[in-house]
C-alpha cells in the first residue's frame, strides 16, 4: 500500500513539482541563511583562528576580540612572571591606513608579532619565509589582501597591475615602507581589510604617534599546565583578562576569547535578528507553500481516501501514506534545498572568501525543520481524511 | 453431509435513518425492511431520493441507522464500532460506483491491488491477483495504462475487478451503467452476472436503468425511504411500471 502511496504523489507531477518547490524554498532559505550567519559571525573571531596561540591576555575591559584596550609594555613583565607561564609575547593589532604605490589607500589589519618566537604567525605562507620578517621594513600579506591591493596598484612602467601583489612589492604605511618579503594564507575578517604583519618592534613605528600598542599578549603554558588553570592564575597575579583561544564552535569553552566574540556580536548586532528573521521566513513560506500544496493534494484525492476507506482501509493505513507521501517530498526537498544551498556557497566560495560555513549542524537543523513541515502537512491531510464520511462516495 | 447455509445474505428490519437537524429533518429511510439472498442478484430500484444509496450505505456500514438492525452474513452491524466496520468491508464487500472512483493517479493494476494491500497481502501477489482480475474483465494488456486513458466501459471494468479481487461475499453497486451508454451497460451487466454469481456471494445492484432489469433475479422496489414491493421475476415488471 506504501509503494502506491508514493506512486500516488509522484502520479501528479505538477503539484509534486509545487509540493518540491516549497519545500526546497525553504530547506534552501533555512540553510543557506544559517551558513552564512554562521559565515559572518565566524568572520568576527577570525584573528583567533589566524593568529594562533594557546592563551591571549587583555585588559581587563575587553569584552571581544576586535576592541584591543592597549596595554602597558611593563604588563609583559607581569604575565611572564606568573607561575605556570613559559613564554609570553606581545601583540599589536589596529586598522591603519595602507598606502598603494598608485596613492589609493586601503585600511589594513596590522599585526605585529614577536620577533624572536614568531608567536602568532600565520600558519600557511605559500610564498616567502617568516624568518625575513627580521629584515629591515619588512611585511608579510595575505593572499587575498595581495589580489585586493595588487588590483589597485600600479607597475614599474606606471600601469595598472592589475594582478596580486608579491614578494618584492612594496607599500607605504603612515609613510614607512612596507616591503613583502612572503604571502600567508589566512582566514578573512569581518572587518574586511588585509592582514599584514610584521614584527611588534615595526609595528610601533608604523603607529607612530600611538602611545601605547601592546594589544594583547600571547601565552604558552607549561607542560603540565592547562589554560584555563594558567588564565586563572595570570587574572589572580595581574588583574587582567585571560582568554582561551578555543575557536570551534561547538565545543569551546566559557573563557574562549573567540566565544566572547561571537556572543557580543550576538547580543550587541542586528546580525542574528536579520539572518534569524530569514530563516523564520523560510520556516513559514515552508510551512505555508508546502502546507497549502498537500493539503490541495489531499484535498483532490479526498474522494479517493474516501473511497479507500469504504473499501476497508483504516485511518491507520491512510495515516501512514499521508505521512509517507509527505515525508518523501520533505527528504527530496530538502536534498534539493540543501543542493541548491551547497552550489550557491560554492559559487561564493570562488568567487572570493565568502561567509558562507555549512555545519552538519545546520544540515541537520534544516532537516528537521524540513520533516516538521512535513509532519504538519500530513497531521493537516490526517486531519481532512479523518472527517470524510465513508458514505460519501456513493455520492457523485 | 454438511448442514444447509442460511440462504439469507443481508437482512435489515425496521431501518429508520434521517439527517440533518431535528427541526430540519431529511428522513432517507423509515422502518425500511430489505432482505437479499444467497446467490441473486437484487436490485433496487425507484425514484430519486427514494433511499437507495442510503439503504447500500446502511448495509455496507458507511452510514450507521438511528434504528434498526442489520446483518450482513450472519453478522450483525449495529454495535460495531468504526474499526471492527472497517475490518468487516475490508474481508466482505466489494464496490462499484456511479463514478468507478478510480485513482486517477495509479495504473489500472495499482488500482486493482488496492482491496488486496488493505488487507495486508505483500506487492508480488496482490500484482500476480490483479492481473489475473484483468484478465478475466477483458483487460490484459491495458494493466500499466491509467484509468483517464481508458473508456467509461473500460474504467467500470477496472472498477469490477477491483470490486472483486478479493473475493468478496457480498457487492454492492450503485448505479453501475449510468455513465455508460445502453450497449456498454448490458456488457457491464453481463460481466458482473458473469463473474459475481457463485452459490455464496450476494450482489445487490442500485440502478435507475430499466433496461438492466433484465440481469437480475429479483428486484425490490422503494418509495419514500421503505421497500414497497419485492418483484420475484423481473420479467413481470416491464418499464411502464417505473
Ligand atoms: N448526507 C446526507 N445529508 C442530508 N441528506 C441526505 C444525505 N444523504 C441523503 N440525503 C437525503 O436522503 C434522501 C435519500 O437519499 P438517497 O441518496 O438515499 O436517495 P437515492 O434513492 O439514492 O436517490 P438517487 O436515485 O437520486 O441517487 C434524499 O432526500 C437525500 O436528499
Ligand atoms: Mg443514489
Amino acid at each position: 500500500m506504501y509503494r502506491l502511496a508514493l506512486n500516488m504523489l509522484f502520479g501528479d507531477r505538477a503539484k509534486l513539482a509545487m509540493l518540491l518547490c516549497g519545500l526546497a524554498f525553504s530547506a534552501l532559505l533555512m540553510a543557506q541563511q544559517s551558513s552564512v550567519f554562521f559565515g559572518i559571525m565566524s568572520w568576527t573571531y577570525t584573528p583567533m583562528v589566524n593568529i594562533r596561540a594557546q592563551i591571549w591576555v587583555s585588559d581587563s575591559m575587553v569584552e571581544q576580540v576586535n576592541d584591543a584596550k592597549p596595554l602597558r609594555d611593563t604588563d609583559l613583565g607581569r604575565v611572564r612572571s606568573v607561575d605556570g607561564v613559559a613564554w609570553a609575547a606581545p601583540l599589536h593589532t589596529s586598522f591603519v591606513q595602507a598606502r598603494m604605490q598608485d596613492g589609493n589607500f586601503k585600511l589594513i589589519t596590522l599585526v605585529g608579532i614577536d620577533a624572536d618566537t614568531f608567536a602568532g604567525a600565520p600558519a600557511v605562507l605559500t610564498q616567502g619565509r617568516i624568518e625575513d620578517l627580521r629584515l629591515p621594513d619588512t611585511v608579510i600579506v595575505d593572499e587575498w589582501g595581495a589580489a585586493l591591493m595588487g588590483r589597485m596598484g600600479v607597475g614599474p612602467d606606471g600601469q595598472p597591475r592589475n594582478q596580486p601583489l608579491t614578494v618584492g612589492d612594496t607599500f607605504e604605511i603612515n609613510d614607512i615602507q612596507a616591503r613583502i618579503v612572503g604571502i600567508c594564507k589566512v582566514r578573512r575578517a569581518f572587518t574586511g581589510g588585509p592582514f599584514v604583519y610584521t614584527t611588534y618592534d615595526r609595528a610601533k613605528g608604523y603607529t607612530l604617534g600611538a602611545r601605547r600598542t601592546l594589544s594583547f599578549m600571547l601565552v604558552e603554558p607549561q607542560k603540565g599546565v592547562t589554560p584555563i588553570e594558567l588564565c586563572d592564575r595570570i587574572e589572580r597575579a595581574t588583574g587582567l583578562k585571560a582568554w582561551t583561544s578555543d575557536t570551534v564552535i561547538w565545543s569551546w569553552g566559557e573563557r574562549s576569547l573567540a566565544r566572547n566574540t561571537f556572543w557580543w556580536f550576538w547580543t550587541n548586532t542586528g546580525i542574528p535578528f536579520s539572518f534569524g528573521t530569514a530563516v523564520l521566513l523560510g520556516l513559514f513560506v515552508g510551512i505555508a507553500i508546502s502546507g497549502q500544496t498537500f493539503y490541495s493534494f489531499v484535498l483532490e484525492n479526498l474522494k479517493y481516501f474516501a473511497a479507500l476507506k469504504a473499501m476497508g482501509a483504516g485511518m491507520g493505513i491512510i495515516a501512514r501514506m499521508l505521512f509517507i507521501q509527505a515525508f518523501s517530498a520533505g527528504l527530496i526537498g530538502f536534498g534539493l534545498g540543501v543542493g541548491m544551498a551547497q552550489a550557491i556557497g560554492r559559487v561564493m566560495i570562488e568567487k572570493g572568501m565568502p561567509p558562507f560555513v555549512m555545519y552538519p549542524q545546520i544540515l541537520w537543523a534544516t532537516f528537521v525543520l524540513v520533516l516538521g513541515i512535513s509532519f504538519v502537512s500530513a497531521v493537516i491531510g490526517i486531519i481532512k481524511v479523518s472527517r470524510v464520511d465513508a458514505a460519501a462516495v456513493f455520492r457523485g | 453431509m454438511s448442514p444447509v447455509a442460511p440462504i439469507v445474505a443481508v437482512r435489515a428490519s425496521g431501518v429508520d435513518m434521517f439527517f440533518g437537524t431535528p427541526e430540519n429533518q431529511v428522513v432517507a429511510l423509515k422502518q425500511a425492511d430489505f432482505e437479499a439472498r444467497r446467490g441473486e442478484l437484487i436490485m433496487l430500484v425507484g425514484p430519486s431520493g427514494c433511499g437507495k444509496t442510503t439503504l447500500l450505505s446502511v448495509i455496507a456500514g458507511t452510514l450507521t441507522p438511528q434504528a434498526g438492525t442489520v446483518e450482513v452474513f450472519g453478522q450483525r452491524l449495529d454495535g460495531l464500532g468504526q474499526e471492527e466496520l472497517t475490518a468487516f468491508r475490508r474481508k466482505h464487500l466489494g464496490f462499484v460506483f456511479q463514478s468507478f472512483n478510480l485513482i486517477p493517479t495509479l495504473t489500472v493494476v495499482e488500482n486493482v491491488m488496492v482491496p488486496l494491500l488493505i488487507q495486508g497481502l505483500a506487492n508480488d501477489e496482490a500484482h500476480a491477483r490483479a492481473k489475473a482480475m484483468l484478465d478475466q474483465v477483458g483487460l490484459k494488456g491495458r494493466e500499466d495504462d491509467r484509468p483517464d486513458g481508458l473508456s467509461g466501459g473500460q474504467q467500470q471494468r477496472v472498477a469490477i475487478a477491483r470490486a472483486l479481487v478479493h473475493e468478496p461475499p457480498l457487492l454492492i453497486c450503485d448505479e453501475p451503467t449510468s455513465a455508460l451508454d445502453k450497449d456498454t451497460g448490458a456488457h457491464i451487466m453481463q460481466l458482473v452476472r458473469d463473474l459475481s454469481r457463485s452459490p455464496e456471494r450476494c450482489v445487490v445492484v442500485v440502478t435507475h436503468d430499466h433496461r438492466i432489469f433484465r440481469f437480475s433475479d429479483r428486484i425490490a422496489e422503494m418509495e419514500d425511504g421503505r421497500i414497497s414491493r419485492v418483484f420475484d421475476d423481473p420479467k413481470l415488471l416491464d418499464a411502464s411500471h417505473l
